[in-house]
């Protein structure tokens, strides 16, 4: 017994040497490993699953049709909570522990001010998917970070064209009181105000806590206040609240403009249904019925076939942000961090909401959002469809390099 | 003046789910001597519950008002029996790591059953809508939680003051040892009152369902401004309970409408003034229960 313990040991010794001569032959086989960090947990997670339904789409549509440079493509991802550094621990733990090449993610604009600054430390290219806070590619940026998703400063410029086009003069907000709640209204407010000089951008603002359950006391003081329109920043399931909150208030029923600045999430429009009420102004990053191209057709229709729910945007800025990895790992002949992130750099490439580029200014894709005025339910989705839809150019909506304070 | 008496209602119906939820920490905290991090997940069962029997069988709502806080607290029985039972009698953070473990737990498999995604619970047809008070377009479904508040305070005092079942639960919550001596199966009274303060914080999630959303985080959130009632009216208090939400809730509801520049440092100023008042609360010290 002793003998074969000793003999097995034996064989298992030289086998495990004969790994260790074959092993770098292997590594040139080994997969491509990309981390993402998205809020997995509490009351956002929503978001996170979405965005992991988006990557893993992508990852399977690749490896099937032979992977990136003849290796497979490998996800792992992490969970940011939400909080900054949360998501900088998940960072360190990705590239240093489960060693992988390239970055993607983001939920909140909290967690990208925490991140971004430490990416030049990491060495690795991040392709945020979400978070909006125009400082990850404006006064913070850097060398590492590009941004595929529509950022504060494009979808308030949209916004403030539909407000523009509205009519309504007297303006406030209801917003998360953090970075995305303020600069919202703060970008709103100066891109309105260019467009049309008379309008009044009202004191009476209202900036409820972001994961504030009742709404109600802020709803009552903007309704007091009686603005001509309202800007909603709040999202998520703080959205959901909200709206169920206003509606029991009234404040749909006066006769007043209401944008919601990210609106058309369908984690949201499927929480509430029929209650999300007709005829508001929704945007949103990415809307699956707005985009007219293969890509997108291809994009919608295996989605909703494996996950019998319609794409939400942060299901599409991962997906695009794994093609965005693909098109820049082709054009750079490799995997290596250093040079993939120099292939991204005014890298352009066809995603489901046309075809982007990273600007080599300050690595923010030129996107525009789509508004939609909230419409009739689709019965097969259980949510409300956008009609009329307005989908802007990127060209029209990002501000130039110079106003974004980003130097590279 | 109307806005005063908007926000003023406004206030009354977050102090009662506020009051709805503490009132069952104070209650645990009396008789088993733990803080129950927990409430906030048995919270949240009573609302996924209630979402489970209106959203998705289609049943009225008042059926899963009654059923749903009967199953948390079945639950909640079963968790007393199997696990916090071991930690009566050790150190107070030691059922705090426990009961933290479990609301945990509670959170995600929350998650593996129903999703991550967010619910919501149509409010009975009967509630749906406005009425006028004083001038203020009030809606009934916050007169109802308001309504519910105060038959719900006005039915526990009754129990503990002028029942047998009161008095037994007081004397094991003064002197665990005496009342056994004299009696009292007091194992049973223990499980009892745990299941029963974890039946009203469900009674909480079912009032909440309807005009709150329905995630994950829920019972996180709940847990946090529970905390703060407690320790502005009296850890153990029962009218302390009800004196803190009311704060809280006068804070929420005044402090958003007019001084929203603040609102979110608010009720931790409110905690920190209280704390240094007067250390154990508002009405702490006073006879648990």
């Amino acid at each position: 017994m002793a003998k074969n313990f000793f003999a097995l040991f034996k064989s298992g010794l030289v086998s495990l040497l004969a790994l260790a001569v074959l092993l770098p032959q292997a590594q040139a086989q080994q997969p491509i490993r990309l981390g993402g960090i998205f809020i997995m947990s509490g009351a956002a997670s929503v978001y996170g699953k979405f965005a992991q339904q988006g990557i893993q789409l992508a990852v399977d549509e690749i490896n099937a049709a032979g992977g990136v440079l003849g290796r497979k493509l490998e996800f792992r991802i992490e969970d940011s909570q939400g909080k900054a550094d949360v998501a900088i621990q998940a960072a360190r733990k990705l590239v240093f522990q489960d060693r992988v090449d390239a970055l993607l993610g983001l939920d909140s604009s909290g967690v990208a001010t925490g991140l971004v600054p430490v990416m030049p430390e990491l060495r690795r290219p991040l392709i945020i998917t979400h978070a909006a806070t125009p400082d990850a590619t404006g006064k913070l940026c850097n060398r590492y970070t590009f941004r595929i998703s529509v950022n504060v400063n494009q979808n308030m410029m949209a916004a403030a064209h539909v407000a523009a086009d509205s009519g309504a003069k007297r303006w406030t907000t209801i917003g998360p009181d953090y970075a995305f709640g303020h600069q919202s209204w703060e970008y709103f407010s100066k891109y309105l105000k260019e467009l049309k000089p008379d309008v009044e951008l009202m004191k009476e603002t209202a900036f409820p806590r972001f994961g504030n359950e009742d709404f109600t006391p802020f709803i009552n003081s903007v309704m007091a206040a009686e603005p001509d329109g309202v800007l909603i920043s709040v999202w998520g399931g703080d959205l959901v609240n909200f709206v169920r909150q206003a509606r029991n208030l009234g404040f749909f029923d006066r006769d007043m403009q209401v944008l919601m600045t990210v609106g058309a999430a369908t984690e949201v429009l499927s929480a509430l249904g029929e209650d999300m009420p007709e005829g508001v102004w929704l945007g949103t990053r990415y809307w699956f019925d707005a985009h007219d191209n293969p890509v997108n057709q291809a994009f919608v229709k295996a989605y909703m076939k494996r996950y019998k729910t319609p794409p939400s945007y942060n299901a599409e800025g991962a997906y695009a942000a794994v093609y965005a990895y693909k098109a820049a790992m082709e054009k750079a002949g490799s995997a290596d961090p250093e040079k993939v992130t120099e292939a991204l750099s005014d890298l352009g490439f066809q995603a489901p909401n046309g075809e982007i580029s990273f600007r080599a200014g300050d690595h923010q894709a030129v996107v525009g959002p789509t508004w939609g005025r909230a419409a009739a339910m689709n019965s097969d989705y259980g949510i409300r469809m956008l009609d009329p839809v307005r989908s802007f150019k990127g060209e029209d909506v990002t501000p130039s390099v110079e106003e974004t304070g980003c130097r590279l | 003046m109307p806005s005063i008496i908007a926000a003023l209602l406004n206030s009354l119906d977050i102090a009662m789910l506020l009051f709805v939820i503490a009132v069952g920490l104070n209650i645990i905290f009396g008789v088993l001597n733990i803080i129950n991090f927990a409430h906030g997940g048995l919270y949240m069962l009573g609302a996924y519950f209630t979402y489970t029997l209106v959203g998705r069988l289609g049943l009225p709502f008042w059926p899963a008002l009654l059923l749903a806080p009967l199953a948390v607290a079945a639950i909640a029985a079963v968790l007393e029996r199997l696990v916090l039972y071991r930690v009566y009698g050790r150190h107070v953070t030691d059922s705090l790591l426990l009961t933290f473990a479990l609301l945990l737990i509670i959170d995600e498999g929350v998650r593996m059953i129903w999703g991550s995604g967010i619910h919501v619970v149509r409010p009975p047809e009967l509630l749906q809508g406005r009425v006028n008070f004083a001038g203020v377009s009030y809606p009934l479904y916050s007169a109802f939680v308001i309504t519910s508040g105060v038959v719900l305070l006005a039915a526990l005092w009754a129990l503990f003051n002028r029942t047998r079942i009161g008095r037994v639960v007081r004397a094991a919550a003064i002197d665990r040892d005496m009342a056994q001596t004299i009696g009292i199966n007091v194992p049973a009274v223990v499980t009892g009152v745990f299941a029963f303060g974890a039946w009203i914080a469900a009674i909480g999630g079912v009032v909440a369902a309807p005009m709150r959303a329905i995630d994950p985080g829920m019972g996180d959130k709940i847990i946090i401004e529970s905390f703060i009632v407690v320790v502005i009216g009296g850890l153990g208090s029962f009218p302390g309970a009800l004196l803190g939400a009311l704060v809280l809730g006068l804070i929420h509801g005044f402090g958003g409408r007019y001084l929203p520049q603040i609102n979110l440092v608010l009720p931790y100023i409110g905690m920190a003034l209280v704390l240094l008042w007067r250390p154990h609360g508002l009405l702490g010290r006073r006879a648990a229960a």
